[in-house]
């Protein structure tokens, strides 16, 4: 009898549930994180919108975006979140989604952006991070950087396996053009190391191991806001930060594609844009939000350095092998 | 052949089944990669990728040796120094170095071997001498690999120490051997079957690593295969490339295990009963012994101790009471549970089939009894021949060609891949020890008539019950510490307590990672200390 009652409350919770469309976004797993602004912004647009939001993490953007590839029209993805301008293009090409038909030129970007089918929703600056008690002397320019004394170590991620790595490829490319080869030749006796990821460099560095991280330059937003720590800090470099924009597309197999793109739209809210902050460490895309104190503090370039998605598409696989080439020993 | 056959039926045919679907499953996967890319399979190889390969080789080739070596060292110290207070408890901590996710245990090494790490920070205070960032390059990889693995070959080396009987000792006692005389002759002959199963399994792991070798290789010149195949799946989703470069590997492993399964073992090496060496050795080995013990405890336990001062100072009070961990511990736990259970089993029954076909006694001699052993023996290792992300992506392409629910798919894949993670070292334990209680008693049992039943209860258990306690235990934590194929292309629903750890990682709470590391690694090590208690065999309580 109990199984019965169980099995008829489990038949009105599922009845209940499918009442309402349920809009799916794959994303990454810090971004979906239940410390990270998923949590919120589904509570904020499902009360707007009458509808459920469900988060997928997956290990990383691109994962995410390999896995609505393999499932194919049978994706359940409606939204593609979480990729950076420099790998959206790939994703393009898939012809797997669908233009937003939003207005994207009032957003408060550094760079112009007009992608008619990803749209932003938040970015942040690619920089050496350090910690002030330990570092003094600290450089101010990819030049100052190689000119560090010879146990000054600095500890990077790989292009091939991490966007941040792939990042800092692109910001040396940007600055050094065709000598972009010879710099990394020059710096490769001050780097520690190149992990695979973001965390384990950002670990490396934080157990002491090396004297700069590449990271990004709101990270020491999080050791403020949530360690009340403030010795880490960011190193404003002359030549200006390689940014990473970070954008959403909607599927064309989405069968809530109304609903998907009124998501889109809700990016570029203010609600929206007070959770990004404090939840992904990172600027939000709307004009006049009042963000949280620790960013006052924080070095915020004027100008970012963004090399166009097609061009990154196209060179990608040059611009690693004349990495490799310049800093294999 | 036949009448042969009839003998040995129940245990020639479950685990050559077993091993026959293990196969069909590796085919299917490749087939199902084979169908699902563009057609490019036969275009060139990259330059770098056989540079990768050339230093991949090297490399696993170097981890191997030193691992083996430091495995010998320590099971002779070991084996001499049966009697003292915490033997078993760092036989238990050595093995938990090999089940811990490897990057927690690397970030141990960092803690003492680093840059900023406890020896240079003491050297530094003592002598005002840095020794820099030395544990970046080869150096540091073919460290790691030697923490990781000559742990856990020692584990499985003692064993075969143990098992040399005493009566062989009194012997070489008795002729006046000298110790490398005695190693030679008495030790050696014991040692050598498991030294081949555990230095090929050791081989394959260190020829699959990939996040170790980035974190401590420090230049793209010591990147391994691995990283290709990354590059292929992940950053330019080329199925065509990742399955040639399967392919590769698959390759490679295959012809190791050939060669590592074409060894016989020829001398029957078991306990037969409690003789008691009445002497002791003399005070120079001794001293070398407890130097050996001594300093590999050092090397072994202090990277574990820096897990615990970075974990004990996190809020477990919070940690413990959050829902993602709650639920990332209760599917670990469960999913160790039930792919251990499994591991023994499928371990046990491809070992049983296995020694009829190494044993001259039994149908060794048979034709197609070397292909036979040799498929056994390399569907035991299937993981290592797969590439991790290549299984997952498989996995992931058929699931997409069925119609079954995603939550099936994903369990039956995480178990698979734990089960066939576990399995090469539940082989290499298990294999050598089945192999010596047939070699023994056979004749007795087959004398006897026992039938399969009675040669379980009166004959096998008995001898391997601390062998299986054990592989249980292996398995348990592996599933344990394992990232989860699924991790790669699955749902958030599967959250295991590495995967957990990773995310926290991933998000700057460090602290939070720590606490969750020192966890899990609790956890590993009271699976490892109580397990096998619980299986101790009789013989040995005495």
């Amino acid at each position: 009898m109990l199984k019965i009652i169980q099995y008829l409350l489990l038949a009105t919770v599922m009845i209940m549930a499918t009442e309402k469309p349920t809009l799916t976004i794959y994303t990454y797993d810090a971004f979906a994180a239940s410390w990270g602004p998923a949590p919120k912004i589904k509570e904020a647009f499902e009360k707007e919108h009458h509808c459920n939001v469900k988060f997928v993490g997956l290990s990383s953007s691109i994962g995410a975006l390999r896995k609505i590839q393999l499932e194919g029209k049978r994706t359940k993805a409606d939204i593609l979140l979480g990729l950076d301008t420099s790998i959206a293009q790939v994703a393009k090409k898939t012809g797997l989604f669908m233009p937003h038909e939003l207005n994207t030129t009032k957003l408060d970007l550094p760079v112009p952006y007009t992608d008619d089918t990803f749209t932003p929703f938040d970015y942040s600056f690619f920089a050496f991070v350090y910690d002030e008690n330990k570092l003094k002397n600290v450089p101010t320019s990819f030049e100052a950087l190689i000119k560090m004394p010879k146990d000054f170590k600095i500890v990077i991620q790989d292009p091939r396996s991490s966007t941040a790595g792939l990042g800092l490829l692109l910001w040396v490319k940007s600055v050094y053009g065709d000598k972009a080869g010879e710099y990394w030749k020059r710096l490769a006796p001050h780097i520690l190391t190149i992990t695979k990821g973001w965390s384990e460099a950002y670990g490396l560095f934080l157990k002491g191991e090396a004297d700069m991280v590449l990271s990004y330059t709101t990270s020491p937003a999080y050791h403020i806001v949530e360690e009340s720590k403030s010795n880490i800090k960011v190193a404003d470099f002359k030549e200006g930060h390689y940014g990473q924009v970070e954008v959403a597309a909607v599927l064309k197999s989405s069968k809530h594609q109304d609903l998907a793109k009124q998501f889109l739209a809700f990016m570029h809210t203010k609600t929206f844009a007070d959770i990004i902050p404090t939840a992904n460490w990172a600027y939000p895309v709307v004009k006049g939000v009042k963000l949280h104190e620790a960013f006052d503090s924080l070095h915020r370039p004027k100008q970012m350095i963004l090399m166009d998605g097609l061009t990154v598409e196209a060179q990608r696989k040059a611009i690693v092998d004349e990495w490799l080439e310049a800093i294999a020993k | 052949m036949l009448k042969g056959l009839a003998r040995f039926k129940s245990a020639v045919l479950p685990g050559t089944f077993i091993s026959f679907s293990l196969l069909g499953f590796a085919f299917l996967l490749f087939f199902t990669l084979y169908t699902s890319q563009d057609g490019n399979l036969f275009s060139e190889l990259d330059s770098r990728i056989y540079g990768l390969l050339k230093f991949t080789l090297y490399q696993a080739f170097l981890s191997t040796i030193l691992s083996l070596l430091v495995g010998v060292l320590l099971a002779w110290a070991l084996a001499h120094q049966s009697h003292f207070r915490g033997r078993s408890l760092l036989v238990a901590l050595f093995s938990s170095s090999l089940v811990l996710p490897t990057l927690i245990v690397v970030f141990g090494l960092i803690g003492i071997f680093g840059r900023s790490g406890y020896l240079n920070q003491i050297s530094m205070f003592l002598f005002d001498i840095s020794f820099g960032s030395y544990l970046y390059g080869l150096g540091g990889i073919l460290l790691a690999h030697v923490y990781l693995n000559a742990s856990f070959a020692s584990r499985a080396l003692l064993h075969s120490f143990e098992s040399i009987p005493k009566e062989k000792y009194k012997l070489a006692k008795s002729l006046g051997f000298s110790v490398w005389q005695r190693f030679l002759y008495v030790e050696y002959p014991a040692l050598k079957s498991t030294l081949l199963s555990i230095g090929s399994t050791i081989f394959l792991l260190c020829f699959t690593s990939f996040a170790v070798v980035l974190l401590l290789g420090g230049s793209p010149s010591y990147n391994t295969l691995e990283v290709a195949i990354y590059e292929a799946v992940k950053l330019d989703f080329d199925i065509g490339m990742a399955l040639k470069l399967a392919l590769i590997q698959l390759s490679i492993s295959a012809v190791l295990v050939i060669l590592s399964s074409g060894f016989r073992v020829d001398v029957a090496n078991l306990k037969t009963g409690h003789t008691l060496i009445l002497w002791k050795e003399s005070k120079v080995l001794r001293g070398i012994q407890w130097s050996i013990i001594g300093v590999f405890t050092l090397f072994f336990v202090l990277p574990l101790l820096v897990i615990v001062l970075d974990g004990i100072g996190a809020d477990f009070g919070r940690i413990l009471q959050e829902p993602l961990f709650i639920k990332s511990f209760i599917t670990s736990v469960s999913l160790a549970t039930v792919s251990s259970i499994l591991t023994v089993i499928i371990a046990v029954l491809l070992s049983n089939a296995r020694r009829n076909f190494t044993l001259s006694t039994r149908l060794a001699h048979k034709p197609l009894a070397k292909l036979l052993d040799g498929m056994i023996a390399f569907s035991g290792n299937l993981y290592l021949a797969i590439p991790s992300l290549v299984l997952g992506l498989g996995f992931f392409l058929m699931y997409q060609n069925s119609d079954g629910s995603e939550f099936l798919w994903s369990t039956a894949a995480l178990l698979t891949a734990n089960v066939l993670m576990s399995l090469p070292f539940a082989l290499s334990v298990l294999t050598p020890a089945m192999h010596k209680t047939a070699q023994r008693y056979d004749k007795l049992s087959f004398s006897l008539g026992l039938t399969t039943v009675q040669r379980w209860i009166y004959v096998e258990y008995p001898y391997l019950k601390s062998s299986l306690g054990y592989v249980f235990a292996l398995a348990f934590c592996f599933s344990l510490g394992d990232l989860g194929i699924i991790a790669l292309f699955g749902s958030d629903d599967f959250s295991t307590l590495p995967w957990y750890l990773y995310q926290l990682m991933g998000s700057y709470r460090t602290t939070d990672a720590a606490g969750v590391a020192f966890v899990l690694m609790v956890l590993v090590l009271s699976v490892f200390i109580f397990v096998p208690r619980l299986f101790q065999s009789n013989i040995e309580k005495k």
